[in-house]
């Protein structure tokens, strides 16, 4: 008796091995793809940014140098750090909000029955899985100088002399309006699966007490879709901060450093910019990386804290 | 069974290491080898000298040239032999031991370093001294102008010794009298802030920038009266110098050699159709005539490489006069200019065959576009940042200038 349970552990053990296994080797292929690719760089990222490294193979540890060089003079308008870090919270802080904004009032028209939404839905998807490069193009020409944008802004009174992207003022509005009309198609899908999933009662149950459709909205829709909302904000507060590809093809971060981006600079630092040799400065680049790594981590920090408050979980 | 396999294989192996060691590939890292012409003819050109030797061009997009190669040598790719675009690429290459000094090797067989007219100089590492790398290519800035847009207007040709203000007069005569465009400023810094560098003595990078004044002026009142596209809408539509000229709507255009090949292969390919000639680029009075600014490319021994000797073979061939015929032939410029290789350029198939472009294949001076040295890169960055500020009126000159010096005094004092 006693033999036959420990034979059974035996067996069940070895089956839990072999199903450990099988889950490893299905595990293994993508986790080794993150380990090359995404983990190992990062470590060696924060490495380097303590070391002086241009590529071959002298590297020498500078300690805090490369720090203290991204932060001398720091200034919101003189220093490449400072003016690429205030583009980049301006970028965020009109992009995310107008974003979700734009995506939920999309999903709030076409969760109802109009006719056609799917359709509708599909068009507002498309910028999504559209190729940047020829988005950011055609946006380009539409804000040129006498492109279609300006005609019509000319026509009710404005004075539009320049292209959006020649403008020191407009070029970052150009970059967060591409942006918005981008993504906001992407949140839209999580906001209609976010509205699928408010309960039909409570509106039931607010028509009851007599609630307007404005109330309806602020008391029910909203509450309810706040755990999407909080979801959106975080993925999309991350990524705006790694915007790169929208500028790289629309400005190169100019004109002057009007839209020099963290990512921009980091670029700059390791592989140049137009016309500009490789600088090699892998260090220094590496350095505002964990500037940019920081910061992050703070806003999805500070984010996560706050949930409790204002997302609702039913 | 099994043992005749193993030696089957081993014999299969043998024969196949023999046949490579025989026949050597090297392997050249140079940029749209595709469709540059002379990458072509070099290759064709050395395997015609050296049967034994097989050239394969590892093709790398323009663009990403200076990260992908850099990124290459660091990681110790086999690639034999890498063309030098930036010369401060070449600078940190050798400082990190990632290519190969040539002295030796140039002492050893008395290499001729005399015919590159001092462009062979800006190879020289400033860390220690030694020759990293040979140029095959001196590109110097000239005048293309379309000879059919010229005649339309009644306008003469222009000559080799014009000045700046006779440049912009011409300019506003062909724009009034054909509307066609007078002239065209490609979007790069170089096209209008480094005439100031014709002289041999300024520099883009030695902090001091009122020289530029005079140019960004004559750009900004030829811009004003619509005798050039303008900065902005350039920018915006992203469009190319190539496309620019070929249309057949401007009539000049300063721009570096290299143009002309392109250009001679659209008129081939019947992408473009027109009469053109090239003409030394204008110059200040105090000037002398003929004065230009250019770079060269080069070629440089990977320290990854394993055929060091048949790299240096055909580094040093490529950079020959034999070299620079091959490479003239294609309407491209060789660095080692002599009366024969000058002669080979002007008999190039489509190149024009006026006195005035015959004598403006040999300029009177060329001045480095970029000078190597400490802190230049991030001076560029900033010369280039209020450049597109300038050009897109966004400062005034003087502000714009006065941008320039103070952010490019923080990379001197260093």
């Amino acid at each position: 008796m006693t033999n036959d349970a420990a034979t059974a552990r035996r067996t069940m053990s070895k089956l839990e091995r072999h199903n450990t296994l099988i889950a490893y080797s299905f595990l293994a292929p993508n986790f080794i793809g993150f380990v090359v690719f995404t983990l190992i760089p990062v470590i060696f990222s924060f490495v380097l940014a303590f070391m002086d490294w241009g590529g071959g193979e002298n590297v020498t540890f500078v300690g805090l140098d490369n720090f203290r060089y991204i932060f001398k003079d720091f200034s919101f308008t003189r220093s490449n750090l400072g003016i690429a870090l205030k583009n980049t919270v301006f970028y965020t802080l009109m992009t995310v909000p107008l974003t979700l904004v734009s995506a939920m009032a999309l999903a709030l028209v076409l969760n109802k029955a109009v006719k056609g939404a799917n359709f509708f839905r599909a068009v507002f998807f498309f910028p999504y899985v559209a190729s940047l490069v020829a988005i950011c193009v055609c946006w380009n020409f539409l804000l040129m100088k006498n492109g279609p944008i300006n005609q019509m802004l000319n026509a009710i009174g404005f004075n539009m002399t320049k292209s959006w992207t020649s403008s020191r003022d407009l070029a970052i509005w150009a970059i967060i309006i591409v942006s918005v009309w981008r993504n906001a198609g992407y949140y839209m899908v999580m906001y209609l699966a976010g509205l699928q999933g408010v309960p039909a009662e409570l509106y039931e149950a607010a028509t009851m007490d007599g609630a307007n459709g404005w109330q309806k909205f602020t008391k029910v829709t909203l509450p309810m879709l706040t755990p999407t909302t909080f979801f959106c904000s975080i993925m999309m507060i991350i990524s705006c901060f790694k915007i790169y590809d929208v500028v790289a093809i629309m400005t190169q971060g100019g004109p002057g450093r009007s839209t020099k981006m963290l990512v921009t600079y980091i670029f700059e630092l390791s592989f140049g910019g137009e016309g500009i040799a490789t600088s090699a400065q892998y260090g220094v680049a590496s350095a505002v990386s964990m500037v940019l790594l920081a910061i992050v981590l703070l806003v999805t920090f500070v984010q996560f804290r706050g949930e409790k408050k204002w997302v609702n979980y039913m | 069974m099994k043992k005749l396999v193993a030696v089957l294989l081993s014999v299969m192996l043998l024969a196949v290491s023999a046949c490579a060691m025989a026949q050597t590939t090297l392997t050249v890292a140079g940029w749209d080898t595709a469709t540059t012409p002379y990458y072509a003819a070099i290759k064709a050109g050395y395997e015609a000298a050296n049967p034994d030797v097989t050239i394969e061009w590892v093709d790398l997009a323009s663009q990403d040239y200076n990260i992908k190669a850099s990124t290459m040598l660091s990681g110790g790719d086999t690639t034999d032999l890498y063309c030098v675009k930036e010369l401060s690429d070449l600078q940190n290459w050798s400082k990190e031991g990632l290519v190969v000094p040539m002295d030796e090797r140039i002492a050893a067989e008395s290499y001729d370093m005399t015919k590159y007219a001092g462009m062979d100089a800006c190879y020289v590492s400033l860390a220690d001294g030694k020759q990293y790398a040979l140029p095959f290519r001196a590109d110097y800035w000239v005048m293309f102008y379309n000879k059919d847009l010229f005649d339309q207007a009644g306008v003469a040709y222009p000559t080799n010794d014009w000045t700046w203000e006779e440049y912009a007069a011409i300019a506003r005569e062909i724009t009034e009298k054909t509307g066609a465009y007078g002239t065209h400023y490609h979007t790069w810094t170089s096209c209008v802030a480094n005439w100031a560098v014709c002289d041999g003595v300024n520099t883009l990078a030695d902090g001091e920038y009122s020289d530029l004044k005079y140019f960004y002026e004559l750009y900004q009142a030829l811009e004003d009266d619509g005798v050039c596209m303008s900065y902005d809408e350039l920018k915006a539509s992203g469009m190319h110098y190539s496309g620019a000229f070929a249309q057949g709507n401007v009539a000049m255009m300063p721009m570096g050699y290299w143009y002309a090949s392109t250009l001679m292969g659209y008129i081939k390919d019947g992408t473009a159709s027109m009469n053109w000639g090239i003409a030394a680029v204008p110059h200040l009075e105090s000037v002398p005539a003929g004065s230009s600014f250019g770079s060269p490319t080069g070629i440089a021994i990977s320290a990854s490489s394993e055929n060091q000797d048949e790299a240096w073979k055909f580094a040093a061939w490529m950079c020959s006069e034999e070299g620079a015929k091959v490479i003239a032939e294609t309407g491209t410029r060789p660095a080692y200019v002599s009366d024969a290789v000058a002669a080979v350029m002007a008999s190039a198939e489509g190149f024009p065959t006026d006195e005035t472009t015959k004598a403006a294949l040999l300029p009177t001076a060329i001045a480095l576009e970029w000078p190597i040295g400490d802190g230049v890169n991030e001076i560029k960055t900033a010369v280039n940042e209020e450049h597109t500020l300038i050009m897109t009126r966004e400062l005034t000159i003087d502000e714009g200038i006065a941008e320039m010096e103070a952010r490019a005094a923080e990379f001197l004092t260093k």
